[in-house]
């Protein structure tokens, strides 16, 4: 399919683009530069522009995600809702479907500008049998938009105000969102109107704050009690343009939200969300997460070095390719120790199914770690002169280590041959 | 009706080029079909281990964004797994309906063929080797030598293999030794009696590689990217010879085109198949149509046609590997150099039995490769193999095709089975070839090492022969001395199919040669009948 995306180099763009381009279809960036994070065909497109817009004739779908910025002025507003009906009817003229990713806040009398123009905007795209998509609390991936905003305060303050009784949030991970946005542009049978995607259950915004904290940035936080009363009471009182700059204008947002019924929606596309604190890791998920701690552990035990990051993705990836993203379940002194891997590394023999499919990850990595120049300075001792001396050296360390850990693994065969594979069992 | 074409030739490998050339020279109208499959990885452009040491992107080239490497794990040779030369093998079983039963099976639906990823290893048949062949053996000179100036051949020598392969008439000077070879090569100057006497003879390899520069082709550089792929196109392939076809007005391809099958028409017969993009299907008719599609789908298309349902026998070379250690160069710097058979031997294993073998630099294969074969840990296999390899030499023997017992049948869905295993002398002749090597490797100076020879899967060496063998009487299934087949006027047979003998020599010149005999052939009897009707 070829889908017009506006917004493409913003938080859901890119995750967009990144996944319909994966998913073997075609973006023309609507933007007003060319984007250079995804491959794709670029149209120059400006949200304050009052021109009409030609659209490639073979479009088959238009997702429109650009928005102005803090848009507080009337003309602003007013210039964002013709710009999207200058889209549709852009995408009436191609007869292209037209998503448009509104807000939760989306309504007529939403107490901020933000809230309200989505629901302007949405009038015209229902009126023309486009589809509106409201997501929840979007997180996860690049840090950016307000989840990346949260990201940096949870960073940057040790502690955090609980507010009391908590605002509900219903997270949705951006690639979960890119997926459903995706399946909406490709699914013939999902009947125009307005589709809440997000998680059926809220969770508090505590609690997602707290989330960040320890599965995205590792941290601990403290929190401290905010009646939410004090806050409504300042938003009451602080005029614009103050509220902005103080950020007061978002929370009014989130003081505002009312709880939205996702289940069905979700349900009609096919699409079951990641749960919060899988999502929240920076891998995506706690499967890759534990991908990338396995790859690590395999990766540093045959390169005697850190793999880099590029390395860690692309065990990953052939993983999740070729061996359906299974993780290998490696207990944590091996994931703390990479060198006791040689307690379960016995060569070429495999005896379970495990022990061959520890072979094949071993494999792997051994090739994924050679095909780089860390691997050729390992490996072949490139850039170092081993001469006679230094190979004899390299020849003799070998044969050395293997016969201690030979020696060892004796004596670890209680370890290695009883616990070893019922713990293996377990974790299975 | 006048049918599209006078000749469709069905595969632009090696046999295909070489049975084009005489036809088109002879101003017939030609068409050549083939699976279109083309190069999508490209090779370094840097030498290897220059390439190694600095390209962070190395992966790409050496795993490959699909991981191809990995995929191909288990195949049988390291070239399987390079990225670069995935398109010359995928989809040949698919597309073809070839499937093999504990027998390795591999083909191209590459323009090409397998010469996109081949070891260009050339040599000629000598007449006893070609005693079973129904012509004289004198009769493939012309071909043997107008092929080999074509290909372009290095590594002329006086030496002991000088006559083996026989060569050297048409031979551009060798490319140059790397400092193991060198070495192996001078302590075999001083012991080659002895080493004779054991049946063993060592010389420079004979291989399609250019050590001069000709045409648009470059000369080697010794870059170590044989195995990766050449961008000088230093290595012959044939999609080198399309250049010079092309050239021809008379000469027509379509690309992307499996031929499923023939049928004969009134006077002339049609090509049938489907086209690989768009599975369109599509019949092309000639007056003559022949098959260069690589032994295995030849010989499914001619048993398809045929209707022959029993069992045709295939020959294929049993393989083996071996590491070799010279410990007086341990610790050599790794450099650059040629990847491809450096030496190659003969050895006498029986009165009537001779193995051949070359030997290769491990410089510009991965030691990934290796290490899975290391009894060791793998941190400590790769500390060992650190210290060990650059003064490691690989090699690989071959043993006569006759010692592989396999068979090809048409099954009632009209796919190819092939099995087959070794025959029962294969493993004591591998045994007496382990212990002569050793012997002999030894007194040059370098260990075969402990474990490391190891046979091949049967099928693995992809010298694939003898399907539909060319018979001086053919029966139903065989085929006439012009490669025509017995019941199919009109239908020839050029590549390894026709070969009745498959001796443990490189065939592929072989092959190439009596495509050209046939194709000069053809051209002949066209002449003459262009001469009957003027």
């Amino acid at each position: 399919m070829k889908i017009a995306v506006t917004g493409v180099t913003g938080y859901i763009g890119i995750c967009f683009a990144k996944w319909a381009v994966s998913e073997g279809h075609e973006i023309v960036a609507l933007s007003r530069r060319r984007p250079e994070l995804v491959a794709c065909d670029w149209i120059p497109y400006e949200l304050s522009s009052k021109q009409a817009l030609a659209l490639p004739i073979d479009t088959d779908a238009v997702l429109h995600l650009a928005m102005i910025k803090s848009p507080n002025d009337q003309l602003d507003g007013a210039q964002e809702v013709l710009a999207a009906g200058l889209l549709v009817q852009a995408a009436q003229k191609v007869s292209a479907k037209f998503i448009f990713v509104s807000s939760q806040t989306a309504r007529s009398d939403a107490p901020t500008a933000y809230g309200r123009i989505k629901w302007r905007i949405e009038q015209i795209v229902l009126a023309a049998s486009g589809w509106v998509v409201r997501p929840g609390q979007v997180y996860g991936g690049m840090p950016r938009g307000l989840f990346g905003e949260l990201v940096k305060l949870v960073q940057r303050l040790s502690v955090l105000p609980a507010f009391m009784p908590a605002p509900k949030v219903q997270p949705i991970h951006v690639d979960d969102l890119a997926a459903g946005l995706l399946r909406i542009a490709e699914r013939a049978d999902i009947r125009p109107g307005v589709l809440c995607l997000a998680s059926p259950e809220p969770v508090s915004f505590t609690d997602f704050l707290h989330a960040i904290a320890r599965n995205r940035l590792r941290l601990c936080r403290c929190f401290f009690p905010v009646p939410a009363l004090i806050i409504s009471t300042a938003i009451r009182l602080v005029r614009e343009p103050l509220r902005t700059r103080t950020g007061l204008e978002r929370l009014r947002s989130l003081f505002d939200l009312t709880v939205m019924n996702t289940a069905s929606d979700l349900q009609r596309l096919g699409l079951q969300l990641r749960p919060l604190s899988s999502g929240m890791h920076p891998a995506g998920s706690a499967r890759r997460r534990h991908l990338l701690v396995e790859g690590h552990a395999l990766l540093s035990y045959v390169l005697r070095a850190q793999p880099g990051n590029a390395m860690l993705g692309r065990y990953v990836r052939a993983i999740e390719k070729l061996r359906g993203g299974v993780v290998l379940a490696l207990p944590g002194p091996f994931v703390w120790w990479p060198a006791l891997l040689a307690l379960i590394d016995r060569g070429n023999r495999t005896e379970t199914a495990w022990d061959k499919e520890f072979l094949w990850r071993l494999d792997a990595a051994t090739v994924l770690a050679e095909a780089s120049p860390l691997g050729a300075r390992v490996f072949l001792g490139m850039g170092e002169r081993d001469g006679f001396m230094g190979s004899l050296f390299w020849i003799a360390r070998a044969i050395a280590f293997e016969a201690s850990w030979r020696i060892l693994s004796v004596s670890f065969a209680p370890i290695t041959r009883v616990v070893l594979p019922r713990a293996l069992a377990e974790r299975q | 009706m006048k049918p599209d074409f006078d000749i469709i030739i069905v595969g632009s490998g090696p046999a295909g080029v070489s049975v084009a050339f005489p036809l088109v020279d002879a101003g017939l109208r030609v068409l050549m079909v083939d699976g279109g499959k083309k190069p999508g990885v490209l090779p370094p452009e840097a030498d290897f281990l220059s390439a190694r040491t600095n390209d962070a992107e190395q992966w790409k080239w050496m795993v490959g964004e699909d991981f191809h490497a990995l995929k191909k794990r288990d195949a049988v040779s390291p070239k399987l797994r390079v990225p670069s030369h995935a398109y010359a093998f995928e989809e040949f079983e698919t597309r073809n309906q070839v499937v093999g039963k504990n027998f390795i099976t591999a083909g191209s639906l590459a323009t090409g063929g397998l010469s996109n990823a081949w070891g260009c290893g050339v040599a000629r048949f000598s007449a006893e080797e070609m005693a079973d062949f129904p012509f004289p053996a004198t009769e493939l000179d012309v071909s043997y030598a107008r092929v080999s100036q074509r290909m372009g051949i290095s590594g002329k020598v006086d030496d002991d293999m000088s006559d083996y392969f026989g060569l050297d008439e048409y031979s551009q000077s060798p490319i140059p030794l790397d400092a193991l070879h060198t070495h192996l090569s001078q302590r075999y100057l001083n012991r080659r009696k002895k080493l004779n006497s054991l049946g063993f003879r060592l010389g420079r390899s004979r291989v399609a590689v250019l050590s001069e520069d000709v045409a648009v082709r470059q000369a080697c550089n010794l870059s170590g990217n044989c195995l990766w792929g050449c961008r000088r196109h230093s290595m012959y392939s044939s999609t080198d010879d399309l250049l010079g076809l092309r050239k021809h007005e008379n000469f027509s391809e379509l690309s992307g085109f499996v031929v499923d099958g023939l049928t004969r028409y009134d006077g002339y017969w049609a090509a049938e198949g489907q086209t690989t993009s768009g599975g369109e299907l599509r019949s092309i008719t000639a007056g003559k149509i022949v098959l260069a599609a690589g032994t295995l789908a030849t010989t499914r298309i001619v048993l398809k046609t045929l209707n022959h349902r029993r069992p045709v026998p295939l020959l294929s070379c049993p393989t083996a590997a071996f590491l070799l250690w010279l410990p007086r160069l341990l610790g050599a710097p790794r450099t650059p150099g040629f990847g491809l058979g450096q030496l190659s031997f003969s050895l006498d294993i029986q009165d009537n039995i001779t193995a051949f073998g070359s030997t290769f630099a491990t410089t510009g294969i991965t030691l990934s490769e290796f290490v899975r074969h290391v009894p060791l840990r793998r941190r400590y296999g790769i500390d060992l193999l650190r210290g060990l390899l650059s003064s490691c030499v690989v090699g690989n023997l071959f043993l006569p095709g006759h010692l592989t017992a396999a068979e090809a049948e048409l099954q009632s869905d009209a796919s190819l089975s092939v099995t087959g295993k070794y025959c029962d002398a294969v493993v004591p002749l591998m045994d007496e070839a382990a212990k002569k090597l050793r012997k002999a490797f030894w007194s040059l100076g370098a260990v075969l090492l402990p474990g490391s020879f190891t046979v091949g899967r049967p099928g693995g060496d992809i010298h694939y022969v003898g399907t539909l063998p060319m018979r001086e009487s053919p029966s139903p299934g065989e085929t006439s001395p012009r490669g025509e087949v017995e019941g199919l006027d009109g239908i020839f047979v050029v590549d390894g199919a026709c070969l009745p003998t498959l001796s443990e020599k490189s065939h592929t010149l072989t092959i190439m040669a009596n495509a050209d005999r046939i194709g000069r052939k053809l051209a002949a009897c066209n002449e003459s009948r262009q001469g009957e009707v003027s």
